[in-house]
Parts: C-alpha cells; sequence; structure tokens
C-alpha cells in the first residue's frame, strides 16, 4: 500500500486508512516515509490544540485522536472534529485539511487538502442575487486517481493555467448535479507547486486507475452500466473509426459492434487495438458506459486484446442475426443493440400517422410549432409510434415513414392527398390503427432507454404468424407427460 | 411512469382474485392480485364479446359488457369516462370477437365478496385468428406462474429473493409473494386443468364440438374424426349443441323450453342438460342473447 502511496505522492492519505499507532513498524519502509506521517499528524494534534485555544495538552490530544483512529476507527477529519467539539470549541477553527486524492473525495468534505493539476481552466462571470457582477474561475482538476470539476469564489493571488500543479488546502465539496464539485472558499489556500510533484494527468476515458485483480468473464447479454474490469470474448461485427473532442483535444475512438452467442454490443476503443471485422478476441479489463440506457463496452489502454482462433465462437452470419428477447429482460438492461421482440400492438400514441417536422431541427411541430424554433413552415412525414406489449413488459415502437408507407401499402404523397380529400389527417391515423391495434407483430431494432421506458425504433417489422395449433399441442404433450 | 404491463390471464384466473392493493400513497397504482400471482393492473383480453348493454342513462351511458374465454367470462364497464371505448362498444353487434385492453377493477358490494372486472381502455373488433393466438399466450403465461408457484409451495420460508434465485421473473415473484400471504396455498390442479383445457379448445379434436360452421372460421380445418373418444361430459355438450342450433329457426336463439324437450327426446337428462349449458356458456361457444333463449355463436 506504501509503495502506491509514494508514486501519487500522498503519504497522508495513510494515515486515517491505517493509521500510524497501530501499524508494524515493518511497514513503513524508509525514515523518510515514517517521518512523514509522524510529522502530518503532529500538524494535525498541534491543530486541534490551536481550535481548542490550549485547553488541552498536546499528549493529551495525541492520545484521544489515537483512540478515534484505531479503537473507533473513524475517518482523520471526522475525529478532529469530534474532538474539539467534545471539549466545547468550533471545530470551523480547525485549518488543517486531510489530504485526499480525487477518487476519494465525496460530497459535503468540509475541509480537505488536495495536490492536482489543473487540466482546464475558465473564468466565468456570475451575478450572485443581490450582489453585483464577479469572476470566478472553474474547470476541471486532475490526480492519478481521477478527474473532477472544481470553482474557485475567491479571487486568487496567481493566475491559474491549464498543467499548473496546485498544493490546495481546506477546500470543500458538494454535489451538483449527482456529481462531486471542489470548491475553494475563503479558507481555502492555493499554492503552485513543481510540475514534477505530481505524474501527467493522462486524459483517459475511464477514471484513470489501473484495475486492481483478474478482469471478470461476462457474456454480452450480462453487461450492465458501471460494471469494469470485465473480460469479453467476442467476434468483430463492423468497426469505424470516429473523431470525437475529449475536453477540447480531438481523439479517435474506434467503434463498432462485436457479438457473442448471447447478444451483440457497441463497443468503443480509446485505444487502436487494430481490430478487424470478424476475427475472435478476447478483450480483458474493458468498462461498461450505457448510451442511452443500452449497456456498451469500452475499453482503453489499461485493456489488454487476445486474438482467438476463428472457430471459438459461432460464425459472423449466425452472431449477426438478432437475438428474440423478452420486453422484461430488456427493461432489466436498458435496452438492447439489433434485438427482435415478438408482440401486440395494443395502442397507437399520440403523434402517429401524417406529421409535421421542423426544418431545421426534424423535431415533430405541436400546433404548427417547434419547442425551439417557434413557428415554422413544416416538412410532412409518415411515422407510427405504437405501444407494443408482449405480456412481460411494453416498449413504445417507433416506425419511420419507410415502414409506415409499407404498412399503409400507400406513398406518404397518397396519404397526403387522402387528407386533403378529408380535410383532416386524422383518417391516415384512424386507417393506421385499424390496420395496427391488436396486431401481433414481429419487430427487429435498438431498444433504447430513458424515465419513460423502453423504446424501439423499428428497423424490420411483420406480421406475426404462429402455428397456434402446433405450439398448443406441444405445451399440451409436455403438460400431459409431466402429470 | 413506466407503464403497465398488460397481462394475458384468463377468465376463469382473474375471477378468482379477490385481493386488490397498491403500493401506498394518492396516485400509487393498484393491482388485482390472484390466487397465481398474476399482479394485474393493466389487462390484455381477447375473446367473444357476448353481449352489451346500456345500464346507466341515455343522457350518462354506462356500457357492460361480457367477453368470454375457454374458462369464463370478463365482465367489462365503460361509461363517460371511457369514450372510445364506450363508442365502441356501443356500436358492437354481439357476438363478435373483440380484442380488449383496460385497468383492472375489483366490487365489493359487501365484506367477503369481491368482483372483478375490466374498465376498457380500447375495444376493437377483431377475427377468431387473433381469439386463437391470445389463447397460446395466456397458456404460456398461466403455465409459467404455474411453475412459479409449484416451485413456491416447496419453499419455507417463501420469499420473493429465493424465487428471483431460481430464475422467476421480477414481475410474477412479487406477486406470488403476496398470493400466498392472501389466499394460503393455491389449488394447482385446477389450473393445471383449466391449462390443459384451454390448449384443447385451440385443437382440432375440440373443433368438433364447436360445429362445423365454427371450425371453418377458426383456425383449424374440421377433423374428420377425433383421435381419442371424446369425454361423456363433452359428447353431452356436443349433443346440446346441436339442440341449440337445430332449435334457432329465426336466428334469435333457441328457446329454452324448445331445447329441454329436445334434449329429453335425445336421452339427455335435465341436470345434465344444464351441465353441459353452462359448461357451452363458459367456453363462450353460445350465449344467452335474451333471456330463455340459447345462441351458438
Amino acid at each position: 500500500m506504501l509503495h502506491s502511496l509514494n508514486t501519487f505522492g500522498h503519504p497522508a492519505e495513510a494515515l486515517y486508512r491505517t493509521p500510524p499507532y497501530v501499524r508494524d513498524e515493518a511497514e513503513i519502509d524508509t525514515p523518510q516515509e515514517r517521518d512523514i506521517v509522524r510529522e502530518e499528524l503532529a500538524a494535525h494534534v498541534r491543530d486541534i490544540t490551536r481550535a481548542l485555544s490550549g485547553k488541552l495538552s498536546e499528549q493529551e490530544i495525541e492520545k484521544e485522536l489515537s483512540s478515534y483512529l484505531n479503537v473507533y476507527r473513524v475517518s482523520l477529519d471526522t475525529a478532529k472534529r469530534s474532538i474539539v467539539k467534545k471539549h466545547g470549541g468550533n471545530p470551523a477553527n480547525l485549518a488543517v485539511g486531510v489530504s485526499k486524492t480525487i477518487r476519494e473525495l465525496v460530497p459535503g468534505e468540509q475541509s480537505v487538502n488536495l495536490l492536482v493539476r489543473i487540466v482546464a481552466v475558465y473564468e466565468k462571470e456570475v451575478t450572485p442575487q443581490g450582489q453585483g457582477t464577479k469572476k470566478i474561475l472553474t474547470g476541471i482538476l486532475g490526480d492519478p486517481s481521477g478527474t473532477i470539476p472544481f470553482t474557485a469564489w475567491e479571487p486568487l493571488e496567481n493566475p491559474l493555467e491549464k498543467g499548473d500543479v496546485l498544493r490546495v488546502q481546506n477546500a470543500y465539496t458538494k454535489e451538483y448535479r449527482g456529481q462531486v464539485q471542489v470548491n475553494f472558499g475563503t479558507r481555502t489556500l492555493v499554492s503552485k507547486d513543481k510540475p514534477d510533484a505530481l505524474p501527467e494527468y493522462k486524459p483517459a476515458p475511464g477514471t484513470g486507475a489501473p484495475y486492481a485483480g483478474k478482469p471478470t468473464p461476462v457474456d454480452i447479454v450480462d453487461l450492465r452500466e458501471g460494471a469494469s474490469n470485465v473480460a469479453v470474448t467476442a467476434r468483430i461485427l463492423s468497426t469505424e473509426t470516429r473523431e470525437v473532442a475529449v475536453e477540447g483535444t480531438p481523439k479517435s475512438v474506434y467503434s463498432g459492434v462485436l457479438a457473442d452467442a448471447t447478444g451483440k454490443s457497441q463497443f468503443s476503443a480509446w485505444k487502436d487495438f487494430g481490430l478487424q471485422e470478424d476475427e475472435v478476441v478476447r478483450i480483458e479489463g474493458a468498462y461498461v458506459k450505457s448510451w442511452r440506457g443500452i449497456p456498451q463496452l469500452s475499453f482503453d489502454e489499461r485493456a489488454a486484446v487476445t486474438r482467438l482462433k476463428g472457430d471459438a465462437l459461432p460464425p459472423k452470419a449466425k452472431l449477426a442475426e438478432s437475438p428474440r428477447m423478452w420486453i422484461e429482460d430488456l427493461a432489466e438492461r436498458g435496452g438492447g443493440v439489433d434485438v427482435t421482440v415478438r408482440g401486440i400492438l395494443i395502442d397507437m400514441r399520440e403523434g402517429s400517422g401524417l406529421v409535421s417536422r421542423c426544418p431545421e431541427c426534424r423535431r415533430v411541430l405541436r400546433k404548427g410549432a417547434c419547442r425551439i424554433h417557434g413557428e415554422v413552415k413544416g416538412e410532412p412525414d409518415l411515422r407510427v409510434k405504437a405501444v407494443l406489449d408482449d405480456g412481460s413488459g411494453a416498449l413504445t415502437a417507433v416506425f419511420d415513414r419507410e415502414l409506415t408507407e409499407a404498412l399503409l401499402d400507400k406513398t406518404i404523397d397518397d396519404a397526403i392527398a387522402q387528407a386533403k380529400e378529408a380535410m383532416s389527417a386524422d383518417i391516415v391515423r384512424d386507417e393506421l390503427a385499424d390496420i395496427l391495434v391488436a396486431q401481433p407483430i414481429e419487430a427487429r431494432g435498438n431498444v433504447t432507454s430513458d424515465d419513460y421506458g423502453l423504446m424501439m425504433i423499428v428497423d424490420q417489422a411483420k406480421i406475426l404468424k404462429v402455428d397456434v395449433q402446433a405450439e398448443a399441442r406441444e405445451m399440451l404433450e409436455g403438460l400431459e407427460g409431466s402429470a | 411512469m413506466i407503464r403497465e404491463t398488460a397481462w394475458r390471464v384468463f377468465a376463469g384466473e382473474y375471477n378468482d382474485a379477490t385481493l386488490e392493493t397498491n403500493g401506498g400513497g394518492d396516485r400509487a397504482p393498484s393491482y388485482v392480485v390472484t390466487p397465481l400471482g398474476a399482479k394485474v393492473n393493466r389487462i390484455f383480453v381477447v375473446g367473444v364479446i357476448t353481449d352489451v348493454e346500456n345500464i346507466g342513462t341515455d343522457m350518462q351511458p354506462m356500457w357492460r359488457a361480457r367477453v368470454a374465454d375457454p374458462t369464463g367470462q370478463f365482465h367489462l364497464y365503460a361509461g363517460q369516462y371511457q369514450p372510445e371505448a364506450a363508442a365502441t362498444l356501443s356500436k358492437l353487434k354481439p357476438p363478435v370477437f373483440g380484442a380488449v385492453v383496460g385497468k383492472s377493477r375489483t366490487y365489493t358490494p359487501e365484506s367477503g365478496t369481491v368482483y372483478t372486472s375490466i374498465r376498457p381502455e380500447t375495444v376493437k373488433a377483431v377475427d377468431a385468428g387473433l381469439r386463437d393466438y391470445w389463447i397460446l399466450e395466456a397458456c404460456r403465461s398461466l403455465k409459467r406462474r404455474i411453475d412459479a408457484m409449484a416451485e413456491a409451495q416447496g419453499m419455507d420460508p417463501l420469499t420473493k429473493e429465493a424465487l428471483l434465485k431460481l430464475g422467476v421473473k421480477e414481475s410474477v415473484a412479487d406477486g406470488i409473494v403476496q398470493a400466498v400471504g392472501h389466499y394460503g396455498k393455491a389449488d394447482l390442479s385446477r389450473y393445471t386443468a383449466m391449462l390443459a383445457e384451454a390448449l384443447r379448445y385451440l385443437l382440432p379434436e375440440s373443433t368438433e364440438a364447436r360445429g362445423p360452421e365454427d371450425a371453418a372460421v377458426g383456425p383449424a380445418v374440421a377433423a374428420p374424426a377425433p383421435e381419442k373418444e371424446p369425454a361423456p361430459a363433452d359428447a353431452v355438450q356436443e349433443t346440446v349443441l346441436g339442440i341449440i342450433v337445430g332449435q334457432d329457426g329465426d336466428g334469435k336463439g333457441a328457446p329454452w323450453d324448445g331445447i329441454v324437450e329436445a334434449a329429453k327426446a335425445a336421452g339427455v337428462s335435465k341436470d345434465a342438460l344444464e351441465e353441459a349449458v353452462n359448461g357451452l356458456l363458459d367456453k363462450g361457444l353460445i350465449y344467452e342473447p335474451v333471456l330463455g333463449r340459447m345462441k351458438k355463436i
């Protein structure tokens, strides 16, 4: 453990994890480290003494702090605040914060010390209520454990620049939109350190720190958002290279679709592994992010890619087939790539039939207006939004113009002419409802999810034809056989 | 709000339900929980709409309809707050195959008595092919619950987590725990028999009992000879169905007196006749267009 601390240049981190009083002396490898640990702790003892205005001797405080850390095993920050409170002092008078790495930060830290590099910094003008306009700095801080947004609310002595290494004392954290943020306030001291005080930050799309332990083998159908250090064996079905901007720097993403016998997934590689279409690979040390709810495999330089024999998995044509899934399983996963669902269209939703789209953003107009671009001259389109229910769950299935034209067996121009004659577009919607409602179908496409549930962008659809008698007979035989 | 799944549940199971729950809170959805643990908020039914009646007033109509499946009948009530379903129901001419999507409801006139019904959202006239497909789906759904409930009955203690571990889906596991708490041990043989009956209904062997015309519109080609001797009860039903068709001279249905006479002549006792008529009503093969008349569907 201490070895890794050394690399990160954060010896103080060990203080509240493994209190030095209980630690076996042998664990501390060098006299230098020992000195750092003792020195840091002594600084906290002095800090408490100061906050209590000398009510207690340093020896008593040291003893009490030892008890909090070793017997009750609370964090150093909590221990210090508790001791000051217990003896009638004000914890706000504590001045020496606890050193942490970015990854260890949680919302609500009162006084934390950081050694970080500025990944990005911008000046911003804000106007707090009842006050004049004020300049603040915002940006992103990084250390080898991760990155975090920050805001400096007070003017700093020296200007900050990208790449600067900072020692920050007494910063505090808050949660904003589900993310921890570091704040520099009036009590915060910021000083620049030498650039080599912290290893260069590498913008990795993952969280940066190397994985510990062996990767877990996972089938593609079982990938879930947030999983990390997984191992997947899959065949590459397609590849493409995209350019994206990561924090302002252009970067190549090597993406595509891969599959095993359980399903397909999009993948994004942040390093060029030279993946080729149709080859079978084992990817170890990947992580899972989701895009509109669909879990997808991501990996970067921390991952290892091994090429396997082509016959290690079923052939491409077989894997490219769309797996049939129950909607409740899709709901549990958050969606899926190129899946097939069998169910009944039990309802048609608002906005089906002839619609008008905004020429700017393609959104469907409501009462002749786009919710972004206001009143515009709409362009006609034809589509269906229907509820597809398979008895295990329901999703909204969206059929585009081409599919809708096929369902209606007429073109959009025919539909427009029909609506003009009837002086209402409802006639097209009603005809679609007649055809579709209560219709069993098999639909294939990508399924995404959000707060409103699942949505399938239908790629192919066909009227479901089932040999009811054969299935009934098979089920009945199974029943009689087991009875 | 995630949309509630439309359950495929037979009338026989749905009407056995006496438990209604909600997740607490004013706007939480309510569920009718069946003895097998189907936790139904929305339901999808395809069956024979056998009668539609306005039990309200002309100004404030309340449409009541009955929908028969092979195991029993669903009761539908649609009023002013279900304008589309009410409008469709008012125009239907029973008997007709109908698909219904609706919300589960219970009615408790007195303590200890619970009636289940459906408040329809959508009603649509469909064909026999869809009705058969629905029966198949309802059979699959029923079988899943029978299997899961059999596992649950062997468990001590019964927990949702243990069921999930066995691969029972969350939607079923949740209802099973509630059902066992309310109904105690469900009679699985009753539901297995219901399942077998519904499956047999789909096979050509049973279309004999449905009469030759029905077989022509149904999915099955009329089988010339049943593979097995029909059970005596089926044979009586077949005879009675024939009588009802024969006595229905004017298309308004066979008068009850005529049926009784003809049955007597065919050697069917009054008790056997009543049992057969009830069986045919339950299967949705006949209905009562007006009091005292029976008509084949």
